[in-house]
Formats: structure tokens, C-alpha cells, sequence
């Protein structure tokens, strides 16, 4: 059944279609701003409902499912890098990552600190999120993303407060992780974007 | 890091509150409401069991009653008046509390009996018997059969009572003991004219429970039988009962409605009750207000708590948090209060009954020093109702998020 936005703001493309993704793919959604692409990103991770048709995952329908099946979708099967990074203001980088990282232990406290390092935020580990730039912001929201398990990573305009040389190092690591969970992602944004390794693009 | 720390992350983010006073006054409500709840209980307990328990003596126990029926200024001189009928016997026994129901008898017939020695006197006697199952002592000799000259009897520990504090001293006779009274022979002549018998009567026991002299069921039935008026109609002025609970409220409306007099001991406990039970009934009511309050505020409090985190709460749910997993941490965070708060309130009541224990063995009557099972009833009910809600009202606000 094709995905159609309630209030019908958005009137083409993937709207009015079927869409099936296979594991392991790369999907680009590029689109202008105020096209639906944060609405999509939502829906597809289960934020909003207000939609008619069905978003399966491996055979989990968000509008037919409860809080807890969703939650474990989310702790071990789908994560999302936001927009907005939506970080906790009131805790240290450090512990933005491991208030998710210890959901699952899939990454020891190590290895998370050694992204932060490898994305530049060494001295910042200790500091308030809420003190933090919006570049930094987003580096700690790419890392926080990559700490569980999943088989989609979702992911909306992550790179959008990144000068060119954090974008190449942060699309580097999530590439390198995405590759060694075999997982699949869709980027969603405004242009195409050089340095990532897309393999369908889809244009809204 | 430990597990502490994550818990400390989320107490960070989800325990944020300014409204400490609110939580106070909650929390004092609730340990005021369960303390009043427990102590009400527990003192309706007590006089349950001062009233009812097989440790305490007679005084509050008993469950033997004698009534008759009240001589009033119409019923004076009027025959038969104060006589129990067969239909009123048979409806006794189905009133309420009532679990079993005696006829006393007494002699219709003449008892002269005399006694010789220092203590010499003659007088005209009356000699009531009762079911053997409505006494509260059974000597061994209490038996009797025609044609056997000895005649046991039971006289009421009161009447040893007034001879010994009150006649002896003011005649300047001496004090009798029990065992010297059952060494006394009393000759009593039966019957009248040329129908007359001796007996020679030996007091074989005393009784708390019956107020006159008491001789065995077959020698009254055999005297009345013998030496009564020929055509002369027995008949029932008193009856003893055997009341489950003579205190009850019912049954002392079922003796006022019928103008059955009893025992004012009795009838005295069943106002005491009265007032108990309306205590304790308000003390109760106003112990579950103060809780019924006690736990709104504190609900109030948790909702309050969750809707200043709602922000952190519905991030956390989107990093992949369960809202089971939020539930029970915010319940370990609340519930610890609730039960800290019950525990106080069971101390209190612990220490109440020691001193009400302390208390009542001053009086020569027993408590446990332990509250009885109906406090501990309460007490489970009470905090499973308040473990129920305040689980229920964290789960319910997290699931709205």
C-alpha cells in the first residue's frame, strides 16, 4: 500500500508508491528543503503514525505494534542519526554516549571514546552538550547512532553543521561501521553528497 | 562505568524537581493516614480479643447470661406474667447471637433446712437446677438418684462473698474457706405434713456463673414430682442463655424489644462496644481519608516529576528506551518512599500494642505484644493498594509520552 502523508502536503514521488528496500543497501533520498524528508526519516523510525499505508520492518508495522516491540526495534535493529541531534543538554558528551551505549554493550566505553577522538571532540568528552557547537553537537549524535546493534541506519541531513574534512572522517566511521554490521542506510538531504558510497537514490 | 552511573544519568534527567514540600506533605499524609489506619485496627483488634480471646478470665468472656422477664408497675400480681412460654423458649433460640438455651428450674415445693453447732440457723430454702452443660463447675459428686439420702449442692461463690466480708465480721462469726464450707451438713426436711423427706445436703461446689443454690436436675424434678401440689403447673421465669456475644448490639436490642432483664455486666460491655466500634469506624474513615489524600498528593507529585521530564522521557523512549525499563526505574525511585512511610507507621503501631499489652496486664488481662493478623491484614492490603496505584500511575504517565 502506498505511503501517503494524512494532510497530503506531499503529493509525488515515494508518497504515491510502493517502496521495498533490500538489507544492505545505501539509499540517498535527495530532496529540496520542505519536500518531506524529516517527515520520512520520522515515519520510517517509527516517530510519527499519521500516515496511511505501512512501513514494515522485517515484519514489524509500527501503526499495529506496542511501545515495547518498538523500543527493542530501536535498541537493536534500526538506529537514527536526527536532524536536530537531540542530545541530552544536561549531560557531557561522554555521557550522551553512554546513557545509549550501555542499552546494549555492543561497543565497550573504549572504542565509543576512541571515536570521539577520531572525530575531534578529545577535549570535549567532559563537556555539557548544551556548551557544545552545533558541529560538535553532531559529531556526538553520529557516535551515539553507531553504539547498538542495527540493520538500517536512518539518517537526516547528519553532516549539515560539518565543515568538508569532519564530513569525510564522519562519513568514513559510519561507513566503516554500517560495512562490519553488513547493515543497510538511507541518508536523507539536500544534495549529493561526494563522499557517500550510495547505491539507489531515491528524489522526492 | 557501573551501573550506578547510568542509573544517576537518568535520576539527573528524570528526577529534576524543585516541589520538595509537596513530596513532605505527601509523604506525611501517607505515614499519618497508614499509622491511624493500623492503630484503629489494631485497637478493634484488642477489644475483640479482651472481649472474645480464650486467655481473658470471666469478667469480659462470658458468655452465660440468666434473664427473666421485668416486673413492672402493670405486670405486678399478674399471673403468669413473668413466665416464659414454649413459642418465646423456641424463639430465644433463634435470636440473635444465641447459641444455646436452658430452663431453670426450682423447687415447688417446701425446704426447711437447719444447722447445728456455732453456726446454728434454720430457714426456708429455695434450690434452682440447670442443664449440667450451663455449668461453669462440675464437681465430681455432682450426681443424684432417688432414694440416695445425700444431697449435693452448688452455691454461688457471691453468697461466700457476703458472708465473709460482710456478715461474719459484723456478727463476729468467723471467716469460712471453701474447703470448711464443703465440710458442712446441712439437714433439709422436704415437703409438708405427712409427704415429707430428710436430706442431708453437702455444699460440693461454687459458682461464678449462677446466683442462687443449685441442686441436681433429677432431686428438683423428683421433689416437684413428689411433694408439689397435685394439679400445680411448672413453669419457666428464667432462662439461662448461652450468647456467642452478649455485648452485641442486636442482641441487646432483641432483650430491650422483649423487656427481657439480664445481667448489666453484659449489657454495660455491650455499650463499651458500642463505643469502640464507632471510634475505631471514624478512626478508620478518617485514617483512609488521610491516606486516600496522602497517596493524590503523592501521585500528583510523581505525575508532576514526569511532566517536568517529559522532554528527557520522550528522548530517551526515541534513543530505544522501553517504557517498561523507565517504569520500573522511576517506581525504584518512588516506591522505596511509600514503603519507608509504611514501615514507620507499623513501628508505631508495634510500640502501641507493647504499651497497650503493658497496659491492660496491669488490669489482670492478657494482649499479645504482637499486633494481631487483622493489623497484618491491613497492612498488606493497605500497601498493596498503594504499591498498585503509584506503579500504575508511573506506568500510565510514561506510556502517554
Amino acid at each position: 500500500m502506498p505511503l501517503r502523508e494524512k494532510v497530503n502536503t506531499y503529493q509525488s514521488g515515494i508518497w504515491k508508491s510502493n517502496l521495498t528496500l533490500n538489507q544492505g543497501e545505501y539509499v540517498f533520498v535527495q530532496a529540496p528543503s520542505g519536500t518531506g524528508k524529516t517527515t520520512l526519516i520520522h515515519i520510517l523510525y517509527g516517530l510519527r503514525r499519521d500516515y496511511e499505508g505501512e512501513v514494515n520492518w522485517a515484519g514489524i508495522n509500527f501503526t499495529a505494534t506496542d511501545k515495547e516491540t518498538v523500543a527493542g526495534l530501536r535498541t537493536n535493529g534500526l538506529s537514527v542519526i536526527f536532524q536536530d541531534m537531540r542530545l541530552f543538554p544536561e549531560l557531557t558528551a561522554l555521557e550522551n554516549i553512554e546513557i545509549k551505549r550501555r542499552l546494549t554493550n555492543t561497543v565497550t566505553t573504549e572504542q565509543a571514546q576512541e571515536w570521539l577522538d577520531r572525530l575531534g571532540l578529545k577535549e570535549k568528552k567532559n563537556s555539557l552538550a548544551a556548551t557544545m557547537s552545533y558541529g560538535e553537537q553532531q559529531r556526538v549524535a553520529i557516535i551515539r547512532a553507531l553504539l547498538q546493534p542495527f540493520a538500517w541506519l536512518l539518517m537526516d541531513e547528519p553532516f549539515s553543521h560539518l565543515d568538508h574534512a569532519n564530513t569525510a572522517k564522519a562519513i568514513a566511521l559510519v561507513a566503516e561501521v554500517v560495512k562490519e554490521r553488513k547493515a543497510g542506510m538511507i541518508l536523507a538531504d539536500l544534495d549529493e553528497n561526494n563522499f557517500f558510497p550510495y547505491t539507489k537514490t531515491i528524489m522526492l | 562505568m557501573s551501573n550506578d552511573l547510568q542509573k544517576n544519568m537518568l535520576k539527573k534527567l528524570l528526577l529534576r524537581t524543585s516541589h520538595r514540600s509537596r513530596l513532605w506533605a505527601a509523604l506525611a499524609a501517607l505515614f499519618i493516614g497508614t499509622t491511624l489506619l493500623l492503630l484503629s485496627v489494631m485497637i478493634w483488634s484488642n477489644f475483640n480479643e479482651l472481649l472474645y480471646g480464650k486467655k481473658q478470665n470471666d469478667t469480659l468472656g462470658s458468655t452465660f447470661m440468666i434473664i427473666g422477664k421485668r416486673v413492672t408497675e402493670q405486670n405486678m400480681g399478674v399471673a403468669n406474667a413473668t413466665i416464659f412460654s414454649q413459642m418465646e423458649i423456641d424463639s430465644l433460640k433463634l435470636a440473635p447471637q444465641v447459641q444455646d438455651v436452658g430452663v431453670i428450674s426450682s423447687n415447688h415445693f417446701p425446704i426447711y433446712a437447719t444447722l447445728g453447732g456455732r453456726l446454728a440457723f434454720a430457714t426456708d430454702m429455695v434450690l434452682e437446677a440447670v442443664p449440667d452443660k450451663f455449668l461453669d463447675n462440675m464437681p465430681a459428686e455432682w450426681a443424684w438418684e432417688p432414694g440416695n439420702r445425700n444431697l449435693p449442692i452448688i452455691v454461688s461463690s457471691q453468697f461466700l462473698d457476703i458472708y465473709n466480708y460482710v456478715f461474719a465480721p459484723s456478727q463476729g462469726l468467723p471467716q469460712l474457706s471453701e474447703t470448711s464450707v464443703k465440710n458442712i451438713a446441712l439437714t433439709m426436711k422436704v415437703g409438708s405434713g405427712d409427704n415429707t423427706e430428710t436430706f442431708i445436703a453437702r455444699v460440693v461446689g461454687f459458682s461464678d456463673r449462677i446466683g442462687s443454690v443449685l441442686a441436681p436436675q433429677a432431686f428438683i424434678d423428683y421433689g416437684n414430682k413428689k411433694f408439689g401440689k397435685p394439679g400445680d403447673k411448672l413453669s419457666t421465669s428464667q432462662i439461662i442463655l448461652k450468647a456467642k456475644d452478649p455485648s452485641d448490639v442486636q442482641f441487646g436490642n432483641y432483650l430491650e424489644k422483649h423487656d427481657y432483664t439480664t445481667n448489666s455486666q453484659n449489657m454495660r460491655w455491650s455499650k463499651i462496644r458500642a463505643i469502640v466500634e464507632v471510634v475505631t469506624s471514624a478512626t478508620g474513615i478518617l485514617a483512609l481519608l488521610l491516606m486516600g489524600i496522602g497517596t493524590l498528593v503523592f501521585i500528583l507529585f510523581i505525575e508532576l516529576t514526569i511532566a517536568r521530564a517529559q522532554h528527557s522521557l520522550t528522548l530517551l523512549l526515541q534513543i530505544g528506551y522501553s517504557p517498561h525499563y523507565l517504569s520500573r526505574f522511576m517506581t525504584g525511585r518512588f516506591l522505596p518512599m511509600v514503603l519507608g512511610t509504611v514501615i514507620a507507621a507499623l513501628i508505631v503501631t508495634i510500640a502501641g500494642q507493647v504499651a497497650a499489652s503493658v497496659l491492660v496486664l496491669k488490669q489482670g488481662l492478657v494482649l499479645p505484644a504482637i499486633p494481631g493478623w487483622p493489623v497484618w491484614a491491613a497492612l498488606v492490603i493497605s500497601t498493596g493498594i498503594l504499591v498498585l496505584l503509584v506503579s500504575r500511575s508511573i506506568s500510565g504517565a510514561i506510556k502517554k509520552q
